[in-house]
């Protein structure tokens, strides 16, 4: 009888610890995982993200286009999501200002991004708070045109554009108002044909090429696009008539598709070659003098679409430095493929999306220390609509093998 | 098939149990002092048993997730509808159940395989041109297999030869295994005539997406027949209501297959309503000779 009793309190014990193993929501993995689609149901509507950065909220506020009716140029989209990826509000901005350009980024409080004026091709500067209340969009002193790159050091803006006129590549230093502190063009060359795929990447009929631009040193600025008949990777101390050094790329086939500064004269970076792609994780440039991308080697990667939009996002993961690369696959997905940022030794890939095509827009590291992946997606197959992946520390870990 | 090789067993162990019976005629003495030693014996009884047959299965939505984000549009018009008791599942029990004075208390180990399904449309219309219109619908069924541990209380409204009863207890549920198949229609009108299609579903293990547990409360009714032979056949409905979610919170987003398609499961706690037949042998015998008095 004492066995039966047994029995019976262990069979009542067993069940109690089940009963207590049972899954409870949790908000914070809602926070930590999660995928969104922003869908329109507007049959002729097209949003695509450009960058993506998140908010002092936990939310996520996304500077993307969208297509026009009225005008060859690219509109300005801005989406706001919370810390779950909820949508929470979207702008479309008037079509005075068009052509928005990464990167988007903070300052006071408020999201700086670059755009154009489609009549005067002017550059603006434009800000929107973090819950997207307004946007205010200021001309940007000194008649810069065709904005095509920015990025932020030292609390100034440096601002890559054309100038159409005298068919030069335009580096400049912007203040967060629009003042120009100085500025250096530099000649694309002469001829209709170097112009072309410039036109072309601004009304999007043509190839969308990497344009980026930033500083190295305290006297060193790069920018990478186009310069003497070919999209190269320029040097500049922006007081020379001449660059400081220069990396050719192959006339409008061939260059850097990607760069990230390591520090010194270290670079993360990826370039293309006739449509074949290759990742250079950590390599030293030569800035000055002339050189060849095509000398730079880098792990060839034939499963990422011809000319592959590469983003590349210096992340800590636990305590490691990690350079991860985000790229189009062949395969319609998104790949993230890991490196060491020290030695550039792979380590890991992993692929986003499945059944829709997804491509690469942006790159962030969360406050979380997990990984926000923005791109676009075409819902049913054909409507291009802005995503969002969340990964969540943990899953960044597991790709470090931890 | 398995509900009815299940059943078939239990019919063959009835026929071996009642060929062992053995049949004699007591005196009025004997018989007045054995009713007695009867009464006193058949206050508790142990019952062995088997029982299997279909189920059906309803979702109760906790908490809803998508992937989908509408920006102009409600979210209630893409919203996920619940196919409830629609589709049929089948569970198989072992029962061990001990009898006191009408009461009975039961642990039955059951084998659940329960499906649920779903299905949400979207539509992409054009305001200018009413031909640019896309609409697409997504059926997406679930199906889980699970251990199910229940305690139960069951109570003989009355006892004779036919016994109903009622039954009150509490289950836990542990995950065996889970699949998801998705499948995608639609109707396109953009491409110059009106273009009806379906695509090849999308099949997916999907045991991370649901709980590694979860539990409920259990209530029912039956009736056992005494077939006079040591064998109680079995009718037994009942209705298990589930206390916590079904889904795993943590990898809600873990299959891409599923992302893809804009699918997220909700937070569910899942509600069961079985039918089971079976048959029940007695485990204590007055004599060697599988006499169990029960009648």
């Amino acid at each position: 009888m004492l066995k039966r009793i047994n029995t019976i309190l262990s069979i009542v014990f067993v069940f109690s610890l089940m009963l207590s193993c049972s899954e409870e929501s949790n908000p914070e993995f809602d926070i930590q995982t999660f995928t969104t689609i922003f869908d329109n149901n507007k049959f002729d509507a097209s949003f695509f993200p450009i960058e993506m950065r998140q908010t002092a909220d936990g939310g996520y506020i996304v500077l993307g286009g969208r297509k026009l009716d009225d005008s060859n140029f690219t509109g300005i989209y801005l989406l706001k999501a919370d810390k779950f990826g909820n949508f929470v509000k979207e702008i479309e901005v008037e079509e005075t200002s068009v052509n928005p350009v990464a990167k988007l980024t903070e300052y006071q409080t408020k999201y700086y991004f670059f755009c154009m004026d489609p009549l005067t091709q002017q550059a603006q500067i434009a800000n929107v708070d973090a819950n997207l209340e307004a946007v205010t969009i200021t001309p940007v002193q000194g008649g810069l045109t065709y904005p095509a790159a920015a990025s932020f050091v030292d609390n100034s803006f440096i601002l890559l554009g054309y100038n159409n006129g005298d068919k030069q590549t335009v580096i400049s230093i912007v203040n967060p108002d629009g003042g120009i502190l100085s500025s250096k063009g530099y000649s694309i060359g002469t001829g209709e044909d170097i112009e072309e795929p410039i036109i072309k990447h601004y009304i999007r009929t043509g190839r969308q090429y990497p344009f980026e631009v930033g500083k190295v040193s305290s006297n060193l600025y790069f920018f990478n696009g186009f310069f003497n008949y070919t999209f190269s990777l320029v040097f500049t101390d922006m007081t020379s008539d001449d660059p400081v050094g220069v990396v050719q790329g192959q006339q409008a086939d061939g260059g850097f598709s990607a760069l990230t500064p390591l520090g010194g004269n270290k670079f993360a970076s990826s370039r293309f070659n006739f449509g074949e792609n290759f990742l250079i994780p950590n390599k030293e440039l030569s800035t000055s003098g002339i050189t060849s991308t095509v000398d730079l080697g880098g792990y060839s990667l034939p499963e990422l679409v011809p000319n592959a939009n590469v983003r590349i996002l210096r992340a800590k993961i636990d305590t490691e430095n990690v350079l991860i690369y985000g790229s189009d696959t062949k395969s319609k997905q998104i790949g993230l493929l890991f490196y060491e940022e020290a030695t550039g030794t792979f380590i890991s890939s992993r692929y986003l999306g499945f059944s829709n095509p997804f491509e690469i827009a942006s790159l962030t590291q969360t406050s979380d220390e997990g990984l926000a992946v923005c791109g676009t997606t075409y819902v049913a197959g054909r409507f291009p609509r802005i995503c969002i992946f969340k990964l969540s520390k943990e899953q960044l870990a597991s790709n470090l093998n931890k | 098939m398995k509900t009815t090789t299940l059943f078939m067993l239990c019919f063959v162990v009835a026929l071996a149990a009642s060929g062992q019976e053995k049949k004699r005629k007591p005196s009025a003495y004997n018989q007045q002092k054995q009713n007695k030693e009867d009464e006193k014996f058949l206050e508790k009884q142990w019952w062995l048993g088997f029982k299997a047959g279909p189920n059906l299965s309803k979702a109760h939505v906790v908490k809803t997730y998508s992937i989908i984000a509408p920006t102009n549009y409600e979210a209630s018009t893409i919203g996920k509808k619940y196919d409830n008791f629609n589709l049929v599942g089948a569970q198989a029990t072992i029962e061990v159940s001990f009898y006191f004075k009408r009461f009975l208390f039961s642990f039955q180990p059951t084998y659940q395989n329960s499906r649920f399904a779903y299905s949400n449309s979207f539509v992409w219309s054009s305001e200018s041109d009413l031909t640019n219109r896309v609409e697409l619908n997504f059926e997406q069924e679930q199906k889980l297999d699970h251990a199910i541990l229940p305690l139960i209380i069951k109570y003989d409204i009355y006892g004779n030869r036919l016994r109903p009863y009622v039954q009150l207890g509490a289950y836990s549920a542990i995950l065996i295994n889970a699949t998801k198949s998705v499948t995608s229609s639609g109707i396109d009108n953009a491409a110059g005539g009106e273009n009806v299609f379906q695509n090849e579903p999308i099949i997916v293990g999907a045991k991370d997406l649901f709980a590694k547990s979860y539990w409920g409360l259990l209530g029912g009714l039956g009736v056992n027949y005494n077939l006079g032979n040591n064998v109680r056949l079995n009718l037994d409905i009942m209705y298990k209501y589930g206390m916590s979610n079904i889904s795993s919170t943590e990898n809600r987003y873990g299959s891409d297959r599923l992302s893809g398609v804009g699918d997220a499961m909700d937070d569910l706690t899942l509600d069961n309503l079985s039918v089971s037949i079976g048959c029940l042998f007695p485990m204590r015998f007055l004599s060697s000779g599988f006499k169990s008095l029960d009648h």
